[in-house]
Formats: structure tokens, C-alpha cells, sequence
């Protein structure tokens, strides 16, 4: 057990996120029980601690009486040099358990910036950090989460990933691995993952052999055992009713960035942006019902205290029972004081209403995000989203008392040309001057944010060559030239981490050396602006011969064999080719869960249903 | 309008919480144990608790006052059993008693708090009793007082209530000290062992202190014996 000194602790910033010991947290003899299992998150406490996934599976294994499930965190930097200089060794913060005494530390991996800092832990935990120099007495390293759809420049530094939805397949690892250990733990670890590597939803990277050919492309990946299969598709859970969620989960002494309840009312969404890969990695959309959402929230109110529930999903609004649960939950709770959220805004009026239903805080303000300053760019992206619908949300929630707006877009998409920029900057003031209209006064605050687009694998822009960091600026600079109001606040993100993101997200596994050499260097953090290093990375991509445009700024030929195909959220390739060519075309394609079904080809791939609740009484 | 007064404890488990994360983790605290509390009207209630005392970050304490006000009336047992239930590690509800009526606000009254001090002894004991005596001694004493903000000069004798002592125990340092609470301020002990190593020259490592407030009082009574 590591014992902390006070004079250490004393000298940190926010020391309670090392000190563990929150309320409803589990704290397990390991002598007890069969398995141990860390779950990490490689970012600090307040956004480790604010992710659903990790909850949901802490609160799996930690019902099982074989397993101890635990949390762990990346240390902020002031923590991580007083560990270092005192030798201390990443802990638990149940058990205070140093990170290389588990059976398994299991990554979430929520996005491609925050790789160093996986490293960085391993290195603080005195575990190797490449999966082939493990040893039998180091733990099994597992990654899982929304960047496991191309985990190729991560994965010499895993012993496997967990593919997809993970209620279900933890428990048939956990089991898997009990079992492996009765049975003497048959071949070392090699033993172990070839048993794994047999589970669906299981991609072992080491039991599959990549050749390049002359161009540096891509020219093969075979498995290189029977057990590896050639295909590895997403898990994926088909009852959302049955399957377990979270009763009680830890509530943190500190504020954290999701201080609140998080109800997921549904996963997936089919409204099918073509930049988004969430809306490809999450399909089919399938349904709490309503019923069973207010018991889940009877029990998470009484187990936590909060006062505070965000209903959340990837679109909130499209929940079709929304109306009538958000009713039926206000009345549930109405002694309680218990304040509800909606984390996503659809732009429509019905969202608006419900928002002032919900009597949102009104200083907040709302978020829209039409991610593109045209309707010609909007049907490119398939952004179903008309500048009428615009107009009309703002109005409507001009006319309830708001007057802050923000608006999310993004730069670099296909087919820009320079009138989409300065369209953003004419939506922008098309917005404050209807608030003008609606309430004949000055005073309306529009932010402008603008990200730089990253084309993503599985989704149909993965062949499009991301913009240069020069044409970012460029439009930057264009759009700062039309926004003149003072009432619009323009805010753009740093072009430099779009690229190397760019660069990570569709990368092979040639780029784990360079991740490795920033890691060395001293890169982590990156997703922090403060804390990125720019100069670092350049240079690890130099000292390991490897130009990041390769893997950014290349169009792909469609013909290409992607570093990505052998792990498949279960999209036929075929669909998302033809959403490529309706982009560039500028056709839209219908939600398949209220129009006709595009044939993306989850559902027959992976067996599994939509289930929409709305249309039980049709 | 029925109100509990309660003594309760911020343990070592909770050590490094604020006062405002300390207050929170009560509210939340009171709603698991489905009390029937009362809330602030308006676009943001908020719930109808206070406390006598704030604690810093790194410092327990055996003896934290927190007034509750109800909705309606609870018997002093149900309370008690439903709260100690929601505690979580770290808070001790050790005494409870119902009052009714208004009573003056605890941060209004409380003028005299109790700390005890643990550093691990480095040299010899007699520097240490020396320069505690020097501080005992003098007459007055200037500590700068930094906050992100401002830096100000504070004389902090003129808020011991007694002079500070000390025991030897396994290689510790007890110190005890009481200090005044007062309208104009007060003096923290974390405070006076900066002033011990600066000014008096006391061989310690004061960033290894283990503050624990031992007891809070208003004219000689505990708060909780006041209702």
C-alpha cells in the first residue's frame, strides 16, 4: 500500500484528487477475491471522474464478489514530479494498491491527445510500456472506449483492446481470465490472450502481422494464429432496459467537470452527420424506456445526494419519449429541488421549450452548433439543419429571456470554399440582430467557436485530406476580417493540435515509435493547450523518419487498404462510400430511424435492432 | 420551523476537502438521508444549512457545529439514524439536539477554537520548548499574511487565548494551542508554526504538521450546549 507524506500532498494543488476515500467508493481486500482490475482514465481526476463508461463497468465488476475493481487517474504535473521525486508508484485510489500489482489496468480511450499520458502512467506505475517486454507479473494492459476504432498507432503498447459496448464482454474477460488462472495460467500470458482473442469484440494486435508495400501503404494484416479472427466487430449491447447501469456511483469530494447524475436516455444516433464518427461507432439507436429511466433515477438520487441529473446522449432531444418523461421526471422529483439538464440542444423551438421547461440556469446560455456557415456546406456534411430552423430556435429562445448564444462550427470541411467561412460570420450576424428584432434591443452575446476539422476512420470523409495548417490560418483570419460586431465573440482552435490529432486518428502502427519518442521528450497532456508541445512532437515525427502529411493531408484512394479495416464497428465500407459521393453531391440522406434505412449495415452485421419507444402507441 | 443543531467531525479521510466541498458533501449528505429539509425560496434554492466555522484544506476536526433547518419536525433519533447512514467516510455525527426558535448565527458566536498539533520531532527538545517559549513571551508578533490577492500585516498574539504548549510523544511534537475568534479575525495554526520557524528559529518542518481542531466554543460552551 503506498502511504502519501503530508509534507507531498501539502504541496500540490487539489489534493483531494489523490486522497480517494469518496462516498459510495469500493474498497475490496485483494486477498479475497480473483481478479483485480484498475480502471484508468489518462486525464486528471475531475475528467476521469466525469466519464459514464468507467462508472458503468466499476460498478459491473465491483458487483461481482470475485472482483475488485479500482480507480486511477493521470496525476497533474505538480503531483507527478513530487511521485517521481519521492518514488512513488501510480496507486488506486481505493486501496492505495500501486498500479503494477493488478491483473488488469484497462484504459478508457476518449481521445487520440491524451496517448502520451498512457504512457506517462505506465511509466509512473514501473509497468513497461511495451506490451512485449511484459513480463508474467505485470499486469494485462486493456484499452476500450471511442478511439478503439483505429487503436493501431497505441497498439504496441496494449495487450488487447475491448471493441465496442463493454457491459457485457468485461464479464467474459474477467471470467475468461479466473478460469485461465485455475487452470494454471497455461502458456503465460500468451495463454491468456489467445483465449481472449476468441471472444467477440476482443482484438489482440500482436496476433496480427501488417506488410507494407513499396509505397508505404498498406498492403496486408493477417492474423498469425487460429484464435485471431480476420474481422473484428464492435459489441454491442441489444437491450438497454436489462442490461446493468450505474445504482451507486462514486460521488466525488471535489468539483468535478460532470458534477451531476448522467441518465443516458439512449445510445447511438442515426441523424447521420457524415464528420461524425460517434454517429457511426454507436449505431443502432436503441432506447431506455421511460419507465425504466424515472426508476434509474429514483435510485441514483437516493444513492448520490446530487442535486443536479443531466439527461444525457449523443442527442438528447431526439429522445422520442422526451416530452413526456421530462414532465413525468419534474413531478417525480419536485420535493427533491432536483435541477435537470439537456446537455444537447437540437436547433428547433421543441428543444427550446424544453430547455426553458427545465428552467436552465440563463446566464449559461444556449449552444447550437450548425457546424457550417452555408446550406450548401450543411448538406455536404448532411447537417439537416436549415437556417430557417435556425432562425427560429434563436428566436424562440430570444423570446423566453435568453440572450447568449453560442454557436459551434467547423473549418476545413470538404468542398469549403471561402463564402462558407464568411457565411459563418454572416449567421453570426444574422443571430444578433434577431435579437434585436425580438426584443428591440442591443445587448444579444453571440460566441463564434470554430474547430478545425479532423477527418475520422469509419466515417465518409476517412479518405478526404484534412486542411494544412496554413489554410487554417488563412480562413481563421478571413473570418476574424468579416466578424465586426462587437456583440459576436470569435474563438478557433489551435491548428497545431488539430494536426497532430489529424495526423494520430488515421495513423498506423508505425506511429506508436513516434508517440513513444514524445512521450521521452517529454509531450503529455497535449490535449491541454497549455501544456502541449508543438516543437516536441515535430521533432519525434523527424527523429523517427516519419512525415505526419502522410497520414493527415493525403487524400486516400478509395481503393486503399486502410490501417483501421480488421476492427469494424460493423459499417459496410460500401456505405460509406456512398455517403461520400451524396456529399460531394450535396444530397442529404433521411434518418433511418424515422425514413428508410440507408443500409450502413449494422444492424445485419452485428444482429441488433433499433428501438425507438415513441413508437409503441403508433 | 424545526432546526438541529449537530456536532459532527471531518476525519483524516477527508482531510485535504475545503470547507465549500465540506459543505457540500453535507448537503448531499442530508438529501440521501431524505430529511426533510428546508429549502431558500426562489430560481435557486438552496438548502438551509450553515456551520459555525470554516477549516482549511488539510486540517480534521473533532468538533464541527452544523445547523439544519426542517420542513417539518423529525424526532431527534430518526434524524440522527437516517443521517449517520448517508455520512460518508470522514463525518462523525456525534450529537444532534433539536431546537426551535431563532438562536444567533454559530459564525456569530464562536470565539475560541482548540488545535492540536502533530510534527515529527527533528533535533532536540529543548530549541523547541525555547523558541515556543520566546513566542509565548513576546509582547506582539507581525506575521504577513499572503493570500493570491493582497499581503497584509497581522499581529497574531493578540488572538492566543492561552499560551501554546507542547509534548513529546514517539519522536512527535504535540503542540496545543487556543486561539480567539474574533469580528476584526483570528490566527490559524498552520500560521503560527510559519511564525515559530521564521521568527523564532524552531528546528521543524512545518509542511509535515497534522492540524486537528479539538473543540469550538462560544463563552466557554460548546455550541451545541448553547441550544
Amino acid at each position: 500500500m503506498v502511504k502519501l507524506d503530508p509534507a507531498m500532498i501539502h504541496a500540490v494543488n487539489k489534493p483531494a484528487r489523490y486522497t480517494g476515500n469518496e462516498f459510495n467508493a469500493v474498497q475490496k481486500d485483494h486477498a479475497q477475491v480473483q481478479c483485480t482490475f484498475a480502471l484508468a482514465l489518462p486525464d486528471v481526476y475531475e475528467v476521469g471522474m466525469s466519464n459514464l463508461g468507467l462508472k458503468i463497468l466499476y460498478e459491473i465488476l465491483n458487483k461481482r464478489e470475485d472482483t475488485a475493481a479500482e480507480r486511477v487517474y493521470a496525476p497533474w504535473i505538480d503531483m507527478e514530479a513530487k511521485m517521481r521525486e519521492n518514488k512513488i508508484p501510480l496507486y488506486s485510489l481505493e486501496t492505495f494498491t500501486p498500479l503494477s500489482q493488478f491483473d488488469f489496468v484497462g484504459f478508457s480511450l476518449q481521445y487520440e491527445m491524451i496517448y502520451t499520458n498512457i504512457l506517462n502512467m505506465l511509466d509512473l506505475a514501473n509497468i513497461p510500456l511495451f506490451a512485449v517486454e511484459r513480463k508474467d507479473t505485470d499486469p494485462f494492459i486493456v484499452g476500450g472506449g471511442p478511439c478503439v476504432y483505429n487503436t493501431e498507432p497505441i497498439a504496441e503498447f496494449f495487450d488487447f483492446f475491448i471493441i465496442g459496448e463493454g457491459e457485457e464482454i468485461i464479464v467474459e474477460v474477467v471470467e475468461c481470465f479466473i478460469q485461465w488462472k485455475k487452470d494454471g495460467c497455461v502458456q503465460g500470458r500468451q495463454g491468456l490472450l489467445k483465449r481472449l482473442a476468441v471472444l467477440d469484440g476482443i482484438y489482440v494486435p500482436s496476433f496480427y502481422a501488417v506488410q507494407y508495400n513499396n509505397e508505404n501503404l498498406i498492403e496486408s494484416v493477417l492474423p498469425i494464429c487460429p484464435e485471431a479472427r480476420p474481422l473484428v466487430q464492435k459489441r454491442v449491447v441489444k437491450n438497454m432496459d436489462e442490461v446493468t447501469f450505474l445504482e451507486s456511483p462514486v460521488v466525488p469530494y471535489i468539483d468535478i467537470v460532470h458534477d451531476r447524475i448522467m441518465l443516458e436516455l439512449f445510445r447511438g444516433c442515426t441523424r447521420g452527420c457524415r464528420f461524425c464518427q460517434a454517429g457511426i461507432s454507436y449505431r443502432p439507436v436503441r432506447e431506455r424506456t421511460p419507465e425504466k429511466l424515472r426508476a434509474l433515477a429514483k435510485q441514483l438520487v437516493a444513492s448520490t445526494g446530487y442535486d443536479e441529473m443531466a439527461l444525457t446522449s449523443l442527442s438528447s432531444a431526439d429522445y422520442s419519449c422526451l416530452g413526456e418523461f421530462v414532465t413525468d421526471i419534474m413531478e417525480d422529483f419536485k420535493k427533491e429541488k432536483l435541477a435537470l439538464s439537456l446537455p444537447s440542444l437540437r436547433i428547433d423551438s421543441f428543444s427550446i421549450e424544453l430547455a426553458h421547461k427545465l428552467q436552465q440556469v440563463r446566464k449559461s446560455g444556449l449552444t447550437f452548433a450548425p457546424e457550417a456557415g452555408t446550406q450548401r456546406l450543411r448538406d455536404v456534411i448532411n447537417k439537416g439543419v436549415t437556417e430557417a430552423n435556425l432562425e427560429q430556435a434563436v428566436r424562440s429562445a430570444f423570446e423566453n429571456g435568453w440572450n447568449t448564444v453560442k454557436l459551434y462550427f467547423m473549418m476545413g470541411l470538404p468542398t469549403e470554399t471561402d463564402e462558407d467561412i464568411i457565411g459563418i460570420a454572416r449567421l453570426a450576424q444574422k443571430v444578433v440582430d434577431l435579437y434585436r428584432q425580438v426584443t428591440g434591443k442591443r445587448g444579444a452575446r453571440v460566441t463564434v467557436s470554430v474547430a478545425c476539422f479532423v477527418p475520422k476512420p469509419y466515417t465518409p470523409f476517412q479518405w478526404f485530406s484534412q486542411n494544412t495548417q496554413e489554410e487554417f490560418a488563412r480562413k481563421q483570419k478571413l473570418l476574424k476580417e468579416h466578424i465586426r460586431d462587437r456583440a459576436i465573440q470569435f474563438n478557433y482552435h489551435d491548428a497545431h493540435i488539430s494536426y497532430l490529432e489529424g495526423a494520430i486518428t488515421r495513423g498506423d502502427r508505425r506511429l506508436s515509435k513516434v508517440i513513444y519518442e514524445a512521450f521521452k521528450q517529454g509531450a503529455k497532456f497535449d490535449g491541454w493547450s497549455e501544456l502541449f508541445r508543438y516543437d516536441i512532437w515535430m521533432k519525434a515525427f523527424e527523429t523517427c523518419g516519419i512525415d505526419p502529411a502522410f497520414y493527415n493531408q493525403r487524400e486516400r484512394s478509395k481503393n486503399e487498404l486502410l490501417p483501421w479495416e480488421h476492427v469494424t464497428p460493423g459499417v459496410n465500407k460500401e456505405f460509406l462510400l456512398r455517403e461520400y459521393h451524396h456529399a460531394l453531391k450535396e444530397e442529404l440522406t433521411e434518418d433511418c430511424r424515422h425514413g428508410k434505412c440507408s443500409a450502413c449495415g449494422v444492424c445485419p452485421n452485428l444482429d441488433v435492432k433499433v428501438v425507438d419507444w415513441g413508437k409503441r402507441h403508433d | 420551523m424545526t432546526k438541529f443543531r449537530t456536532e459532527i467531525t471531518k476525519g483524516d479521510e477527508i482531510r485535504y476537502v475545503s470547507h465549500l466541498d465540506y459543505a457540500s458533501l453535507m448537503e448531499r449528505a442530508i438529501r440521501r438521508a431524505k430529511l426533510p429539509v428546508a429549502y431558500s425560496e426562489g430560481f435557486n434554492p438552496h438548502m438551509k444549512i450553515s456551520f459555525a466555522s470554516a477549516l482549511a484544506v488539510g486540517v480534521t476536526s473533532a468538533a464541527e457545529y452544523m445547523d439544519v433547518e426542517l420542513k417539518e419536525s423529525v424526532e431527534e433519533n430518526v434524524f440522527c439514524d437516517r443521517l449517520r447512514q448517508a455520512l460518508p467516510q470522514g463525518v462523525k455525527l456525534l450529537r444532534a439536539k433539536m431546537f426551535e426558535g431563532k438562536q444567533k448565527a454559530m459564525m456569530a458566536i464562536v470565539d475560541l477554537a482548540e488545535y492540536n498539533v502533530k510534527i515529527p520531532l527533528i533535533g532536540d527538545q529543548t530549541a523547541i520548548c525555547e523558541a515556543m517559549q520566546a513566542y509565548n513571551l513576546a509582547q506582539a508578533v507581525t506575521y504577513i499574511r499572503r493570500t493570491p490577492k493582497s499581503c497584509k500585516e497581522v499581529e497574531i498574539k493578540q488572538y492566543m487565548q492561552e499560551a501554546v504548549q507542547a509534548a513529546f510523544v514517539n519522536e512527535m511534537i504535540v503542540f496545543t494551542m487556543k486561539t480567539k475568534i474574533t469580528p476584526a479575525g483570528s490566527v490559524k495554526p498552520g500560521e503560527i508554526l510559519q511564525v515559530f520557524k521564521t521568527q523564532f528559529s524552531m528546528p521543524i518542518l512545518e509542511d509535515e504538521a497534522l492540524i486537528h481542531r479539538t473543540g469550538l466554543y462560544a463563552g466557554g460552551q460548546t455550541p451545541i450546549d448553547l441550544v
